[in-house]
């Protein structure tokens, strides 16, 4: 994750001034890219860690992950949908995720975006960036169960984007081989 | 600025009120519950009509007897309320834009703020209350000057 120029670096609001006139711009502060990745790393590991049994707890770590991400998510959006147009439609706001949200988080678009037009919308990421780095020694099915727990994360991200921006939604990721995966959106219906 | 801000409201994207405060003596704040709550469905029905619409600003709402009301609605549905006493100095859409900028910003902050509960009523933050509290007194205070 890359929160590297200025503008998004205080997306959590941590360096605003006492009288609330928070730096949104200018004297916000850098992060370096390897403290979001261990940090990912390790939120990942410590949700595992502290689960009693993996398998079945499984379900308890999802939820968790998946709602910090939504957290992240919310607060993403507000921030950077803030110089923009209104979108129109929810295809407006899916490209926004697979464009600029994905600008933010992994310095890449989205390489590939199909939609049955009923509601359902496959993001496909052919170099994951979180993916970038990682493999195992079997490799193939082994690897992509390994790295299924670092997509939950990612999972709640987009559904806490779109529903701040009035879309709510259903969100499952999965990989087969290691640097691609792709995330399913399917939209609920209103 | 020659702009008397009478009140800022900001609603909620299910139009819950987070925020409401009176900056003018001159009514109770019960009228601004009113006109905010008035305003909500003015802005529905100016988005739903112009679908084309799609900057943040939406200007005059509608003016009742001696205050007129400006809307604003972010793209997380977020819509900022602002009344101002109508004077006769002419009103310029830079500045009451330059103003919802202003809070808009202030909002953000505040919902960025890890601890900040997304699902809570009322923005119960101080420094946002400080924020909006200098916007909306600075500027009643400069056309007393005036």
């Amino acid at each position: 994750m890359s929160f590297l120029s200025p503008t998004t670096s205080s997306i959590f609001g941590g360096s605003g001034n006492e009288d609330g006139t928070s730096a949104t711009g200018h004297g916000g502060m850098l992060v370096n890219e390897s403290c979001l990745d261990f940090l990912m790393m390790e939120l990942v590991d410590a949700m595992c860690r502290t689960a009693i049994d993996e398998d079945t707890d499984r379900e308890v770590i999802f939820y968790k992950l998946e709602m910090l991400g939504y957290r992240v998510g919310q607060s993403l959006v507000e921030r950077f949908t803030v110089d923009r147009p209104r979108f129109t439609d929810t295809l407006d706001v899916v490209k926004f995720i697979c464009k600029d949200l994905w600008v933010i988080m992994f310095k890449k678009q989205v390489d590939n975006l199909k939609t049955n037009h009923r509601g359902v919308y496959v993001l496909q990421d052919n170099n994951f960036r979180w993916f970038m780095r990682m493999s195992t020694d079997i490799g193939g099915t082994d690897s992509s169960s390994k790295a299924t727990p670092y997509l939950w994360f990612p999972c709640g991200v987009i559904r806490g984007a779109l529903a701040n921006l009035g879309v709510s939604s259903v969100v499952m990721a999965e990989t087969s081989n290691l640097p691609q995966c792709t995330f399913q959106i399917k939209i609920a219906k209103s | 600025m020659s702009i008397d801000i009478n009140c800022i409201a900001v609603i909620g994207k299910q139009n819950n009120p987070l925020y409401i405060k009176n900056y003018s003596s001159s009514h109770p704040d019960l009228k601004y519950h009113y006109i905010a709550h008035t305003a909500i469905d003015v802005i529905e029905e100016r988005v739903l009509n112009n679908p084309k619409l799609t900057d943040a600003y939406l200007g005059l709402l509608y003016a009742m007897e001696d205050l007129a009301v400006y809307g604003f609605m972010t793209n997380t549905r977020v819509k900022i309320i602002l009344v101002i006493a109508v004077t006769d100095n002419v009103v310029k859409d830079a500045d009451i834009k330059a103003i919802f900028t202003k809070v808009h910003s202030a909002y953000v902050s505040h919902v960025c703020n890890p601890f900040h509960n997304l699902d809570q009523d009322f923005v119960a933050s101080k420094r946002f209350s400080n924020a909006v509290d200098h916007i909306g007194q600075q500027n009643s205070r400069a056309t007393i000057d005036v």
